[in-house]
């Protein structure tokens, strides 16, 4: 694959669809460019979906950390255990299957139903790329300590560092095959095992999907499951073309959704823990501290000022400095966002945070990755350049900027 | 300077039992290895109950004042030296002789100087030379690794290839007038000191050295003064959230014939 440079000039104004005019939320910080989760194995090409906002200028996110207000949580704990009363299994099997990396939410998920509410979870693992040394201590307590079973998938590392590449080349979205198969394993695992209740974390719409989808407690399953006919693409790319690359239907057979009737047949739903109870990732690492063991990152990840969140895997720096590259929105935003809507800092605390971190480059693993995914140095900045659209940024000498910053 | 870390010398001087305030805003903050930004409380609600449990120092940290680049916590200070006649320190964010000059102004007895003084050495030498050794305390973040201790700075999001033990024989010599060492693997844990930092700290300089970190039960500060041979100890999670009460701590303390103000 040869990869020409595109003239900045001569790209359309916007790419990747994104909004023409960018705006900060109001409240939060967060960008309108930011893309909302949907489902990874349709997409042809770069172009996403982005969060949504109100005309009052206040993202979707946010209007749901006031509903959450009004939540009565005392009822919706009642709900859980009326839930877990239907699934939970008194001859020993699994009667709850939680994903997870043993990072501080799913180890305070998989905690919490196991110790204060009895269950028997499985917990399914799809590991990162590349773990980091903190990241493979804190999945080995999460387990040791926190006491519980899991079973982790690891896929054929040559497949899964092509697929990689190709996600970066296309789409740069380096980690679209990580999150195909993180979406797809514990669907698949509860499939082959049979059974049917997931408890996921968090409802995307904590992290901007739309506001409608917080009414209810379980994911649709157009998320996780196809027709069994439909076209799919990986990196941009038609599963049938991608023998050109070397990678054949059976490398793919992990990364696979189940089918709508295999969901169905073993009554699979998939529910959100955090409908069910307030979450806030803050008191998650609390919880996973003190029961499962969970240390933070002796250092803060590259990109933001966090050291608690995201920080097993070494490659992952590179997902979020791709979305800075295309979304002119990167890790500290995120991060920030989310914690002046739990009331953790102000508004302004975060303009200070994201103009200070977000798109730092992630120079820790740079070598790592490119080696990773087989690329070199050149080949990696002409796709970071072409992938710039020209309404987020300019260049100025030699330097890429930002049109807009929060302010 | 008497050997310190051998509990021969019980009795000794006297050592010192400090509050830490971690403060972020208008609210006092704890968290767990310096991560987290749980609130706790607010300052002035706890500076004036441990001053009536007869607390012997308050120590504020502005804990995002490196993070953000700024320092708001002057009028905190300033607040609580109006009502409280004991010695107040500050840290945190204090980059400029203008920011000493700010907190002593308001009230602040010493301030505690971490980030800064790694970034800048002659930044702890001027201090010394304008102010005076006295008000200078040097303020070391500090994390195992491979059997010895790092130094971290802008409130533990850094890390340094400073050598904990070294940097502190080093800011000794830059005027330092007190240590101030948190163990950030136990910070928040409640789970017990590192009683090893504190003996090598201890062993390492002569000044006046406050240990923070892990202090869980009043046994654990008989081990920081006892096994350590620390001079202080800055006490912050367990009396915030009263697993233990300064009386509990001060009885079991002197029940080893420890020198402590009753």
């Amino acid at each position: 694959m040869t990869i020409e440079k595109i003239s900045h000039s001569q790209k359309k104004n916007v790419l990747h669809g994104l909004p023409e005019k960018v705006i900060f939320c109001k409240r939060c910080v967060m960008s309108n460019q930011r893309p909302s989760t949907s489902p990874e194995l349709v997409k042809k090409s770069s172009k996403i979906d982005t969060v949504h906002f109100d005309d009052d200028g206040i993202c979707h996110a946010c209007k749901y950390s006031d509903e959450k207000k009004k939540i009565n949580w005392k009822q919706r704990e009642d709900q859980l255990v009326e839930l877990l009363d239907k699934y939970r299994r008194n001859d020993g099997y699994w009667d709850v299957v939680v994903p997870g990396s043993g990072g501080k939410d799913s180890a305070y998920v998989s905690h919490v139903l196991k110790a204060r509410y009895g269950m028997n979870p499985l917990t399914v693992t799809w590991p990162p790329h590349r773990y980091t040394e903190i990241g493979w201590e804190n999945f080995q307590d999460w387990l040791r300590v926190g006491g519980l079973d899991n079973i982790s998938f690891t896929p054929n590392p040559k497949v899964h560092a092509s697929l990689t590449r190709l996600a970066f080349l296309n789409l740069l979205n380096p980690f679209q095959p990580f999150i195909i198969g993180q979406k797809n394993i514990a669907p698949r695992i509860a499939f082959e095992k049979k059974i049917p209740l997931i408890m996921y974390g968090e409802n995307q719409a904590e992290y901007h999907n739309k506001l409608s989808e917080t009414q209810s407690p379980i994911m649709d399953r157009s998320h996780y499951t196809w027709d069994g006919e439909r076209k799919l693409f990986f990196a941009g790319i038609e599963t049938d073309k991608l023998s050109e690359f070397g990678i054949h239907k059976k490398d793919l057979s992990v990364y696979m959704p189940i089918t709508e009737s295999q969901a169905l047949e073993t009554g699979i739903d998939i529910h959100y823990f955090s409908y069910y109870h307030n979450w806030m990732p803050q008191e998650n690492y609390y919880y996973a501290a003190e029961h499962t063991g969970f240390k933070p990152n002796p250092e803060r990840s590259e990109g933001t000022y966090s050291r608690y969140a995201s920080l097993d895997d070494r490659v992952d720096g590179f997902h979020y400095y791709t979305m800075f590259i295309k979304f002119g929105q990167g890790r500290a935003m995120n991060d920030a966002a989310h914690e002046i809507r739990d009331g953790h800092i102000t508004r302004e605390e975060a303009v200070a945070l994201v103009q200070k971190y977000d798109g730092e480059f992630p120079a820790k693993y740079f070598q790592e990755f490119l080696k990773y995914i087989n690329i070199t140095v050149e080949e990696f900045w002409i796709t970071i350049d072409n992938n710039r659209s020209p309404h987020l940024w300019d260049k100025v000498g030699s330097e890429w900027k930002l049109k807009e910053q929060v302010c | 300077m008497e050997a310190k870390g051998t509990g021969l010398l019980a009795g000794g001087p006297r050592r010192r039992i400090i509050a830490k305030l971690e403060v972020k805003g208008p609210n006092v903050v704890k968290g767990l290895h310096l991560e987290g930004l749980r609130t706790v409380g607010v300052p002035e609600v706890f500076s004036r109950e441990y001053n009536l449990q007869g607390i012997d120092e308050i120590m504020f940290i502005d804990t995002v004042a490196s993070l953000y680049g700024r320092n708001n916590s002057f009028d905190i200070v300033k607040k609580t030296a109006e009502q409280i006649f004991i010695p107040l320190g500050l840290g945190g964010g204090i980059k400029t002789l203008n920011d000493v000059e700010l907190a002593l102004r308001s009230g602040a007895d010493k301030v505690a100087v971490n980030s800064q003084g790694v970034r800048n050495k002659n930044f702890l030498r001027e201090i010394e030379r304008n102010f005076g050794s006295q008000c200078l305390v040097a303020h070391l973040d500090v994390k195992k690794k491979n059997g010895s201790w790092i130094v971290l700075i802008d409130n533990a999001r850094e890390v340094t290839d400073l050598d904990a033990v070294e940097w502190a024989r080093e800011v000794e010599g830059l005027g330092a007038g007190e240590i101030f060492v948190t163990s950030v693997d136990k910070d928040g844990t409640m789970k017990g000191a590192d009683v090893e930092l504190i003996q090598s700290i201890s062993s390492a300089v002569c000044i006046p050295f406050i240990y923070s970190g892990g202090i869980g039960r009043p046994s654990d500060v008989t081990d920081v003064f006892l096994k350590g041979g620390a001079d202080a100890i800055a006490i912050s999670a367990v009396l915030h959230f009263n697993k233990t009460t300064l009386k509990e701590i001060r009885d079991e303390v002197s029940s080893h014939a420890i020198s402590i103000r009753l």
